[in-house]
């Protein structure tokens, strides 16, 4: 055996298929699609090239640059809101020493459920009419609002239900980084005198600062391709208030009018958006030391 | 040696790979192929069938094929057409052999803008499937060739003069839909709630406008309204370009006749503006779907609905109407002040119906032209005219129509027999281009983004284009 691992052949064997794999069905299949991104192919007519006037068509469109800033918002709802609420929930269920595993549970449940089971569910919760969220804010005298059809609130509703889905996956990701840390460093900073407080926030939090990091990162990852709980919930309305970059892209490529061509480019410009901002933040936020 | 052995176990799991993941199902299907063609594949593995399927195919048993069929008749309001699908359906299968048709329920919208148009990309509609006529629709797939050239299959059937109305489904002389029935739009009441409110059906402008301000004050919606697809508000805009730009400008907007920024067609948006500013439409209309409009006339938070003929059937129906059941009536829109051309013209549309796939074998095909023959035969429209409200696509005889006794159907019938004609929807005229950018403005116009010279301004930039390409 361990002769057969020093040959570097073997290496590449195990490689090779994996690698041809990826070429196949992603490398491949990405490079070709690319080109349409320079055609006006609506997928019925014969396209013909137009050089770059898809990709100065959506910089041009105000919806598309408004869509960038939604996903921005989607982003920093994510970093400032998420995933501090995260880490509190995951050290308040470290904690807790009975049911733990109900809890865990219970915050991962919503990661499970399929999206349109969640616009369904939000949908009637935040009904202006019969949803229980306004039945109780009329008993403080609040006026109906109209959750997903005003351009003021569709937003932050959707930023909501957005974090009440994922949240739980994360909070589980970061329990499982708490529970594996030495218990002793915990009991030795309670004998010391540490609050709950300074040991969450002087110990575990920085010891658990690689997995909050991954946490970051995907965060702004998921928040850039976020499309399935817009499309569910508001299909990027009330007038594109909610409308991401991925809803903008599948309005426009699908649809009253389909374009391809433009849809295509769309999605360069967004794999561009995300790969910018993830190399941003791990060349800066996200490098740990060695 | 060695070196060379791993070579080779190398190249085998490389090519292995390569070919597993390129290999295809072929001859499985005739979905995958090429327009045309697939035709003669399918029958190679298939025994030949007969054109026309009588007993003697009986006696031998038939070798079994399925055939697609998309519909959108889901839900309540639509369980009337969908049980005369079932029987279309069923007949079909009983008189050709092997076949069973496989049912698939889309949403409206959902099939026509989202799942349709990306099979027609990619080559593979369902073999039969719900289809609009008009530019953006049937013209368009019938030019790039995915669609079934009808016009030999309804001479054969001796259905050629039958039809009505196939205007927004030919092209070149090729008819490459059927549409299943027309209808009008116009306001539905609730005439307990005007009775109570000392309302008459209006008649005129100015009794439309202030049944809708009195329903208003009284808090009622006066016009139930879910705009979340656009083009629910989109059909009362319509009706309203027809009355103030006249007839004409619905076919004038994509001839270059008309404009979509002169005053008349302006003031048609001026007047959606107004009536949204003066708070006539649903509260939060932006968020509710066209279901959603229909269950407020009908819980009687509202006064009136603008909606097709094509929902008449819901108002006879006590399991969807409730207490509304047989107390809604319909009136067409009344003539606007200072309106251009003939005010007395309605909207009237045949262009939802039924389009067939051009990737046929000799059997789908031979089960295509049993499905048109059941389905457009007069038992069938009547059933559809009687039961549902639809008004039949083909000619049936006075003895047949005057079987109705729905008063919103019978209504619909006068109105549209006392019309000076009628005028279609835009979105069946003009380019799919220009019907999304309507989309986009009008939700715009709701929600005060924009308004009505800007969309008007905005349309016809859109139009130019279209024109030029």
């Amino acid at each position: 055996m361990k002769q057969t691992l020093r040959n570097p052949w073997i290496y590449l064997i195990m490689v090779v298929p994996t690698l041809v794999l990826y070429c196949l069905f992603f490398i491949y299949p990405m490079v070709t699609s690319s080109f349409y991104a320079f055609t006006d192919w609506n997928g019925l007519s014969q396209y013909k090239f137009i050089g770059f006037d898809n990709f100065i068509a959506i910089f041009r469109d105000s919806d598309f640059i408004h869509a960038i800033g939604n996903n921005m918002l989607f982003i920093a709802f994510a970093v400032v809101v998420q995933v501090p609420l995260i880490i509190f929930f995951a050290i308040l269920i470290a904690n807790v020493r009975r049911l733990q595993r109900l809890y865990k549970t219970m915050v991962f449940i919503p990661s499970i459920l399929s999206t349109s089971v969640i616009g369904i569910l939000w949908g009637f919760v935040l009904h202006p009419n019969i949803g229980p969220v306004n039945k109780l804010l009329s008993l403080f005298g609040v006026d109906t609002i109209y959750w997903l059809a005003d351009s003021a609130w569709a937003l932050p509703a959707v930023l909501v239900v957005n974090a009440w889905q994922w949240m739980g996956f994360y909070i589980v990701l970061v329990l499982a980084a708490i529970l594996a840390l030495p218990k002793e460093m915990n009991e030795a900073a309670e004998i010391d005198g540490a609050s709950g407080i300074q040991r969450a926030w002087y110990l575990t939090v920085p010891l658990i600062k690689p997995i909050i990091s991954v946490v970051v990162m995907l965060s702004i990852a998921g928040a850039m391709r976020v499309v399935d709980i817009v499309l569910v919930m508001t299909q990027g309305g009330p007038v594109g208030a909610t409308e991401v970059m991925a809803s903008y892209l599948v309005n426009e490529a699908m649809g009253v009018n389909p374009n391809y061509g433009l849809g295509t480019s769309i999605s360069l410009v967004i794999f561009a958006f995300a790969l910018l901002l993830t190399a941003i933040y791990q060349g800066t936020f996200g490098r740990t030391k060695e | 040696m060695k070196k060379t052995l791993m070579t080779v176990v190398m190249l085998v799991l490389v090519l292995t790979t390569v070919l597993t993941a390129c290999s295809g199902n072929n001859g499985s299907n005739g979905n995958n192929g090429s327009n045309g063609n697939s035709a003669t594949e399918g029958t190679n593995s298939t025994s030949t069938p007969s054109p026309t399927p009588t007993a003697e195919n009986t006696e031998q048993p038939a070798e079994p094929f399925s055939v697609s069929l998309r519909h959108i008749q889901i839900g309540e309001a639509q369980k009337f057409r969908k049980a005369i699908l079932d029987d279309v359906v069923a007949m079909t299968e009983a008189e050709v052999p092997g076949l069973t048709f496989e049912l698939e329920g889309v949403e409206d919208s959902v099939n026509r803008f989202t799942k349709l148009p990306a099979e027609m990309a990619a080559g593979n509609p369902p073999k039969i499937f719900d289809l609009f006529g008009g530019e953006g629709d049937a013209l368009k797939y019938g030019a790039a060739g995915r669609l079934l050239d009808l016009t030999p299959i309804i001479e054969e059937l001796g259905l050629s003069d039958k039809f009505l109305n196939l205007d927004q489904f030919i092209l070149d002389g090729k008819v490459y839909g059927l549409p299943i029935g027309g209808n009008t739009e116009g306001f539905y009441y609730n005439e307990e709630l005007f009775a109570s409110l000392g309302l008459t059906e209006p008649k005129t402008w100015d009794e439309l406008e202030h049944a809708a301000q009195t329903l208003t004050d009284n808090g009622y919606t006066a016009f139930a309204m879910g705009s979340k697809g656009a083009w629910v508000p989109l059909m009362l805009v319509n009706t309203l370009i027809g009355r103030y730009a006249g007839p004409d400008s619905i076919a004038g907007l994509a001839s270059g006749d008309a404009t979509w920024n002169s005053p008349e067609v302006v003031a048609a948006f001026e007047k959606y503006g107004e009536w949204v500013e003066k708070g006539y439409f649903t509260k939060g209309e932006l968020g509710f779907e066209y279901a959603d409009m229909l269950n407020e006339f009908v819980t009687g938070k509202a006064g009136m609905m603008f909606d097709g003929s094509w929902r008449s059937s819901v108002f006879s129906d006590e399991a969807q109407a409730g207490a509304l059941t047989n107390k809604v009536g319909f009136f067409t829109m009344p003539a606007v002040d200072g309106g251009i051309g003939d005010q007395t013209f309605v909207n009237g549309n045949y262009s939802n119906g039924y389009g067939f796939s051009s990737d046929l074998t000799e059997q789908e095909l031979v089960a295509i032209k049993a499905f048109i023959k059941n389905l457009y035969s007069d038992e069938m429209q009547l059933r559809g005219l009687l039961e549902d409200g639809i008004l039949p696509s083909i000619k049936l005889s006075s003895d047949a129509m005057n079987q109705v006794e729905d008063k919103i159907v019978k209504k619909v019938i006068t109105i549209m027999s006392e019309s000076g004609g009628a005028f279609s929807h835009f979105d069946s005229t003009v380019p799919s281009s220009v019907y999304k950018e309507s989309e986009d403005l009008i939700l715009k116009l709701i929600a005060g983004r924009e308004t009505p010279q800007s969309v008007g301004d905005k349309m016809q930039a859109v139009q130019d284009k279209a024109s030029e390409e």
